[in-house]
């Protein structure tokens, strides 16, 4: 709307009222010049269109009339209505992990654009979520957002999702700062917690109405992040640096006037917590299945063993050659197609004249020798008892090929699943598996967007080493929107690597039963010298006895529950945000008479 | 905007785009669209430009569009996909698409007749074309011209709330009438200049628009304005605030260049604040248009 086509009239001190004229000139226009008219039709059309998506209140949700297939839950509901109407859309989000943040951010996000308040969004989160929350806008909320792909698109696209190191560095930057942005969505947010990084200093350029930070674990390590954070939102809410540090710090931890700063902090900032009961998430029930391997099926696993071993002495410690010897180890505790696979590569890789060729062909051999696979043959017998969709996952391909080959062969329909298919393929495969088919055999679970929650039974036909990976195949299933319990089995072969794995994960972290969200930030802590997966590989090839690899599976569960400890201490001593949902929460369950 | 009201609303537009349906059910319609409403919903600029060039015979889409998902089967609809548009694309059927309210594939309809029915020119004409009574055939009759304009009133601060005035003015008595889109809607109205028609016009658009204008700002005084007061008063206490922060930062800086940067910054957010909290309404106008109807309008009613 351009000044010249505007009219503005006092209605008092504070207000304005606005005429926008541009018709008048357009219609005067298409009078002198006879036409064009538009239809009839279209017109009585554009009003009654008007009319229905008519803002009728200041209040009212308008979103959730939109919103056909997500059902939000209450503490998201509250939230998306707390930050509207009393933090007038800006706050920081901090529910803990596993509440639906995004789905909120959401809520708000659409509220807005609704009201024809937000049109220009940035989105900033780190590179592995962008598609993940465009998919989300677009088929969770009908936002049409897109990922910034190419410089024109900071420009002409209304809601943009982009990695912070993307928007922060030339040419971007300067496009970014140089726009405004109605709405301003900054995920994992506690990244921004040090104002002297180039992550906050941009972000504080940049210009914005609304403003939402996510975030799970708003307070880390020291106070004055918080204060930082919460300066981009709002610089002042805590007084200035001084103020603050005078009235609210004692140590780096140590928040003083609790009530005083939980009060201040509802202001900006909504936490709403598992332990409050506000998402029910079914019970987890798991049963390891041992297996005993068949003779021929032993004496592969034993000659690969030596293999391995002798390879590893020789090798002199080159990590390439020793990653790929200790997957020949794990594979064959999947499936001989596996190992087959790998060791025909090996073979090509192996110069002509040397004696391993000779070696590799001993154990393709042995391989031969083999007429059935014991764990597939568990896993068919699984299936049949289960009766109902299960999904099967392994770390494999060739596993995979022979498993589909296999259940086919048996009659159970199962389709596959894996992370090369493109996002129209794997749509389809998760739309068969719903409709059609009893089994997904799978080879990703990181992958996003999969929701399978119509399936409470796993089978993990092998195991990954690295922990969120068996939290990310669980969460596929046991997630919010789950109705029933979620049974899981893991099958391991006695007297392989694979039996000291599931022990670790199982006896050891006991992570099949932990709380959700809390493994991920556990393993960030106890990992930052070393990952667990190279802390195992590097126990196997080492050890020169069960007995070693026991030691060091010890090791591991040790300074895995101290991490989980301190997490848990910390926890307690955090000052909470908003009280409201809570409050609600308690509210609902004294009124229900079933009392906390 | 219930999914009655969605059905009827889909309905009159693909009808009002001369849309063909070929199948029609309570729960699902199959549609071929016209080329209009073709290059109004389906994105395809390149296959129209490319028959506009070359003159190729045009092959529109068909699609069905389910309006009770529930009712059909259920493989055939996509019980997962909520309100972006979601198609299912089955080989040899027409893509099929549930329509609810806030779904893409509406809001381009309510896009599409927004742009394209934005102003109009018509005649009031008899209900049936001949038998008028003898008496008037020879004499012409009189109409008047009326300016109908339906204007949208955004009350706005950091939320928004809106209310939709139907004005019409006769350009000869300055009259102004309410609801005047409902009366319209009553009336046969046709794009045809009406024989034996004289038309009388006074005063001109600008006037005419401004005397509507001033029937809104009567009607917008008269209203509640609590909420621009509260408005106006988070406003300065959200600016005292930052004034505040700021006033401090400045007084700890001691280098020249860093106090210029943090002025700036106390700038921008004076003006995010402003941008967030100012109240303020603002009027934009729907659609407008000139009616030309029969001098009773009004008489007797």
């Amino acid at each position: 709307m351009t000044p010249g086509n505007t009219r503005s009239i006092s209605i008092n001190e504070h207000l304005q009222l606005h005429f926008d004229r541009s018709w008048l000139a357009e219609l005067g226009e298409r009078l002198d010049r006879n036409g064009p008219w538009d239809s009839w039709d279209y017109f009585r059309l554009a009003y009654d269109a008007a009319q229905f998506s008519r803002v009728a209140s200041f209040d009212e949700l308008q979103c959730l009339k939109t919103l056909s297939g997500l059902e939000p839950l209450p503490h998201q509901l509250e939230t998306a209505r707390k930050v509207l109407h009393e933090m007038r859309g800006r706050a920081i989000l901090a529910d803990e992990v596993g509440l639906g943040k995004t789905i909120e951010a959401g809520l708000i996000l659409k509220e807005y654009m609704i009201r024809g308040l937000v049109r220009k969004t940035l989105i900033l989160v780190p590179a592995s979520l962008v598609l993940q929350w465009v998919r989300e806008l677009n088929q969770k909320f009908g936002i049409p957002a897109v990922a910034q792909k190419k410089t024109y698109m900071w420009q002409q696209c209304d809601v943009v999702v982009a990695s912070m190191d993307t928007a922060k560095r030339e040419p971007h930057r300067d496009i970014v700062l140089n726009l405004e942005y109605d709405m301003l969505i900054i995920d994992e947010a506690h990244k921004l917690k040090n104002r002297n990084t180039s992550n906050y200093q941009f972000v504080n350029q940049i210009r914005k109405k609304y403003c939402l930070l996510l975030t799970a674990t708003p307070v880390q390590n020291d106070m004055k992040e918080l204060y930082n954070l919460i300066t981009v939102l709002k610089p002042g809410q805590l007084g200035g640096q001084g103020e603050f540090q005078n009235n609210y710090v004692v140590g780096k931890r140590q928040p003083k006037n609790q009530d005083a700063l939980r009060e201040q902090l509802s202001k900006v900032m909504i936490r709403n917590r598992r332990t409050e009961g506000l998402v029910e998430f079914t019970k987890r029930h798991v049963t390891n299945i041992p297996l005993r391997l068949s003779p021929e099926e032993q004496a592969l696993y034993d000659a690969i063993t030596d293999f391995v071993k002798g390879r590893y002495r020789s090798s002199g410690g080159d990590i390439g050659s020793i990653l790929s010897l200790v997957t020949l180890q794990r594979e064959v505790c999947s499936s001989r197609d596996a190992v087959f696979v790998s060791l025909v590569n090996m073979f090509k890789k192996t110069p002509q004249d040397s004696p391993v060729r000779q070696m590799i062909w001993e154990l393709v051999e042995k391989i031969r020798a083999i007429r059935a696979n014991t764990k597939a043959e568990t896993a068919m017998k699984l299936v049949r008892d289960i009766g109902d969709k299960t999904i099967i996952f392994t770390e494999y391909r060739a596993t995979q090929e022979y498993l589909l080959n296999y259940l086919k062969q048996q009659k159970i329909v199962a389709v596959a699943y894996r992370g090369g298919m493109n996002r129209g393929k794997k749509d389809w495969m998760m739309d068969l598996f719903r409709g059609r088919a009893q089994v997904m055999v799978a080879t990703e679970a990181g992958g996003e967007g999969i929701n399978l929650q119509f399936c409470n039974h796993i089978i993990n036909f092998d195991l990954p080493w690295n922990p969120m990976r068996v939290e990310q195949r669980i969460g596929r299933v046991h997630r919010l929107g789950q109705t029933r319990d979620v049974h899981i089995f893991n099958l391991s072969t006695l007297g392989t690597i694979e039996e000291h794995i599931v022990n670790l994960l199982h006896e050891k972290i006991n992570m099949f039963e932990m709380v959700i969200g809390e493994l991920d930030v556990i393993l960030e802590r106890m990992e930052r010298q070393e990952s667990l997966e190279k802390k195992l590989y590097k126990i196997l090839l080492e050890a020169s006895s069960d007995d070693d690899i026991r030691r060091g599976m010890d090791d591991i569960g040790r300074s895995f529950a101290e991490a989980r400890e301190s997490y848990r201490q910390e926890q307690e001593r955090k000052p909470a945000g908003s009280g409201a949902a809570r409050t609600a929460n308690k509210a609902a369950r004294a009124e229900a008479g079933a009392g906390p | 905007m219930n999914q009655q009201q969605v059905s009827e609303f889909v309905h009159r537009f693909l009808d009002a785009s001369q849309c063909r349906i070929i199948e029609k059910t309570p729960a699902h319609t199959t549609v071929k669209l016209s080329p209009e409403a073709d290059k109004a919903l389906m994105g395809r600029s390149y296959y129209w430009d490319f028959v506009e060039r070359t003159g190729a015979p045009a092959e529109t889409m068909t699609l069905t569009l389910v309006f009770d998902p529930d009712a059909e089967p259920p493989e055939e609809t996509r019980s997962t996909g909520p309100t972006a548009v979601r198609t299912l694309y089955v080989p040899g059927r027409p893509p099929r698409e549930v329509i609810t309210y806030g779904c893409r594939r509406l809001e381009q309809m309510f896009q599409t007749v927004r742009r394209q029915g934005m102003y109009v020119m018509l005649y009031e004409q008899p209900e049936e074309p001949d038998p008028a009574p003898p008496r008037r055939k020879t004499s012409s009759r009189p109409y008047t011209t009326w300016l109908a304009v339906n204007f949208k009133v955004e009350y706005a601060c950091d939320m928004k709330r809106e209310d939709i005035h139907s004005l019409g003015i006769s350009l000869s008595s300055g009259e102004i009438a309410d609801r005047f889109h409902s009366i319209l809607e009553r009336k046969n109205l046709t794009p045809r200049l009406p024989q034996h028609v004289h038309l009388r016009r006074g005063m001109t658009l600008e006037e005419a628009a401004l005397r509507l204008e001033r029937e809104l700002e009567r009607r917008v005084r008269a209203e509640d304005h609590r909420w621009a007061a509260d408005a106006a008063s988070r406003l300065a206490e959200e600016l005292a605030r930052v004034d505040g922060y700021y006033a401090g930062v400045a007084e700890s800086l001691a280098d020249e260049e860093e106090r210029a940067a943090a002025l700036a910054q106390h700038q921008t957010r004076r003006e995010e604040i402003m941008w967030q909290h100012q109240p303020r309404i603002q009027v934009s106008v729907i659609n407008c248009g000139l009616f030309h109807l029969w001098d009773d309008t009004f008489q007797g009613k």
